[in-house]
């Protein structure tokens, strides 16, 4: 076995390093069509021009630096976010089920804000990224208890199950306050379908700079997911401190996806799908699967939210409700496979 | 229980002994007192609301003397059929979980977890907002249409070589529920306001519209249904101990297994169109009812559907006088109840430790 596994593991990082210019030329185009589709079609030339060249006194560049830039830019900051949570999350609970939807950190991260809104009045808009991050945390710490506590440890079914439960129960106290309040409502019925349009880019200034940390920090961190891959006991008998490493990865996890939340409102299903998608590709290694998934993620958010602005003329769907319609018959697909 | 560990019981024999029922006197007992429960619920639901009524008023006018009009119309208009909606409702929801847990043999099952309470929303969501000119009396086939399809994905997803395996259907039921939820989402958010406002009001799972009409489709639905159910529940109790068992004893499983799950895809369905989801009726009341009294399948049934009609009741009691003027829809109340509850079963649950 040893002597065919070096030639194994040779392969996967040519097969792995090849992908990355066409994945990167795939994401560049959908990044422009992206900024060229819209009510008014432009041509890619003029996206182009209006990103090197741009001149003030030409309509067609203003809307694409002031209107049509900032959407693209989030969707690929969402996109790789919401990826690359996942694929950690992955890693690091051994369930292939794990996504920061499914185990409740969106719904965490939606009710602190709703909470946030309507309850205390605290609309500040710098805040609600920590407001966010609050709630993903307390969320992901009561699913993960939860789960523990269920006989059998946390497995992939009990995790999941706890946080459907989790994700249900945050999402009854939105209604109820919702009823109780009609104005947050109107304010966060269409954030809460999540959506990237209509978004105030101002908070990208705020949780830009976190997030891009935190991006980092994954992608830093992601060989020794690998290894925490294989079961904590062999984890540490290779040197590594889980709990620390797993304290880490939970900041790291957390930031995006609060971030994301704060940014676009809860997208479903975005880290379930991706990670499976680049483990196709890259094989097993969370050193390719991590950074992949941010790759991945990105051009396939940007790619919905093509999809959600021309599918249904002149209005536009919300972006949400795309990647939930994609990723659930995916979860199913994995559940026939994962489970006897 | 009598000394011997055997539970008390009464045994009704008919003459020749054709028929012969074994009741466990401490399952009588506890039906009986649960019958007080929701006439108890249904009195005070009766006299409280923003125009108060005497008790003693309400006797007679439900006795058919007209203290005043105002009177009248309050409690036989308004209040009346909504308070035995709700009972309704209740033991419907409890019904179909109840049912649902046998047939899957997973503690866990609940309409509102699997998917089926989503598709028949997603139906009658359709019909409210792209199709409001048709009539609404099609809601409950509609709505039972579209659960039965959610019932039979469901189904031939987690079906496997070795049978259907019982695990998975939750799970599958929880990515179909998700899948069934976007496609609604997309109805309510994109169809024309005011049909989206009003498939919104219902899809919250609210008893506060319901109409002697409503009462009467829900009545004689839930009076076939739970005739069909009696008819199966010796089956049922066959089902119990396993299939092999259960094939071994005689009764004919795949057939019980489908007919237990058409009609608890029903009882959500219909009590569904009618009120909108209400969530984890059914998680929570077939658990109650093994708790309170050890019964046979038929007697759980119906202590099951007593704790239904008990919870939904209470639950739209308190959502209306809670935060009056403000009403909370009883489907919200029953959620915040049966999530908690959902995690302690799932805690103490030994069956999800295997697959």
């Amino acid at each position: 076995m040893s002597t065919s596994a070096a030639p194994v593991a040779a392969q996967h990082r040519i097969r792995a390093w090849s992908g990355v210019p066409a994945l990167l030329a795939f994401l560049v185009g959908v990044f422009l069509l992206h900024i060229a589709v819209g009510a008014k079609p432009l041509p890619i030339g003029t996206v182009i021009e209006a990103l090197t060249r741009f001149n003030p006194e030409i309509f067609n560049h203003v809307i694409v630096l002031n209107l049509r830039l900032p959407r693209a830019v989030l969707a690929v900051v969402v996109g790789a976010s919401l990826s690359l949570a996942g694929a950690l999350m992955q890693g690091v609970t051994r369930n292939p089920l794990a996504d920061p939807g499914l185990l409740g950190l969106t719904a965490g991260a939606a009710f602190a804000v709703v909470v946030a809104h309507s309850v205390f009045g605290f609309s500040a808009m710098a805040a609600t990224p920590w407001v966010a991050m609050a709630g993903a945390l307390a969320a992901a710490v009561t699913v993960f208890f939860i789960s523990r506590m269920v006989p059998g440890g946390a497995t992939p079914l009990s995790m999941t199950l706890a946080g459907a439960a989790v994700s249900a129960f945050l999402g009854t106290i939105i209604s109820l306050i919702h009823l109780l309040n009609q104005d947050t409502f109107e304010n966060l019925r269409v954030w809460l379908t999540g959506t990237l349009a209509g978004r105030d880019l101002a908070l990208l200034w705020y949780v830009g700079p976190p997030m891009l940390v935190a991006l980092v920090a994954g992608i830093v961190l992601a060989p020794r997911v690998t290894v925490l891959a294989m079961g904590d006991e062999v984890a540490r008998g290779l040197g590594v401190q889980t709990g620390m490493l797993k304290a880490q990865l939970l900041a790291v996890v957390v930031v995006l996806t609060a971030g994301a939340v704060a940014l676009a409102g809860p997208l479903g299903f975005i880290g379930l799908v991706i990670p499976h998608v680049v483990r196709l590709y890259v094989g097993s290694d969370y050193r390719w699967i991590v950074p992949y998934s941010a790759l991945v993620g990105a051009a396939y958010l940007v790619s919905v939210d093509i999809v959600a602005r021309v599918a249904i003329p002149p209005r536009e769907l919300s972006t949400g409700i795309i990647t939930a319609l994609v990723g659930a018959p995916l979860f199913v697909h994995l559940v026939r496979r994962r489970t006897r | 229980m009598s000394a011997n560990g055997v539970p008390r019981q009464v045994v009704l024999r008919s003459p020749r002994e054709r028929i012969a029922l074994r009741l466990p006197v401490r399952g009588i007992v506890v039906a009986l007192s649960l019958l007080v429960g929701p006439i108890a619920v249904s009195c005070v639901s009766l006299s409280t609301g923003s125009y108060g009524v005497a008790l003693d008023e309400i006797w007679q006018t439900l006795r058919g003397v007209t203290i005043s009009q105002a009177i009248d119309n309050v409690v036989w208009e308004f209040r009346f059929p909504r308070t035995i909606c709700a009972a309704l409702v209740g033991a419907m929801m409890a019904l179909s979980g109840g049912v649902l847990q046998n047939a899957t043999r997973n503690s866990l099952a609940d309409p509102s977890l699997v998917g089926i309470s989503q598709g028949a929303a997603l139906a009658v969501v359709t019909l409210t907002v792209l199709f409001p000119e048709l009539n609404s009396g099609l809601r409950p086939w509609i709505a039972f249409v579209g659960s039965i399809l959610v019932a039979i994905a469901i189904r031939a997803l987690s079906y496997t070589r070795q049978g259907g395996s019982t695990i998975r259907f939750i799970l599958m039921g929880i990515g179909l529920s998700a899948f069934i939820s976007s496609l609604t989402s997309i109805l309510l958010t994109y169809g024309e306001i005011d049909r989206a406002m009003a498939a919104l009001a219902w899809l919250a799972g609210s008893v506060n519209a319901a109409s002697w009409g409503d009462v009467w489709t829900l009545g004689s639905w839930s009076a076939v249904l739970f005739a069909s159910l009696m008819l199966l529940s010796r089956a049922m109790s066959a089902m119990r101990f396993g299939e092999a068992a259960a094939t071994g004893l005689g009764a004919p499983v795949a057939l019980v297994r489908n007919l237990q799950l058409a009609i608890a895809v029903g009882f959500a369905a219909i009590a569904t169109s009618v009120v909108g989801p209400l969530g984890f009726v059914g998680l929570i009341a077939p658990h109650a009812a093994k708790r309170l009294a050890p019964a046979g399948m038929g007697l759980h049934l119906v202590l099951t559907a007593l704790l239904g009609a008990l919870l939904v009741g209470l639950a739209d009691l308190v959502g209306r006088a809670a935060f009056a003027p403000i009403q909370i829809p009883a489907g919200i109340l029953t959620s915040l109840i049966g999530v908690p509850v959902f995690v302690l079963l799932l805690v103490r649950s030994r069956a999800t430790g295997s697959h």
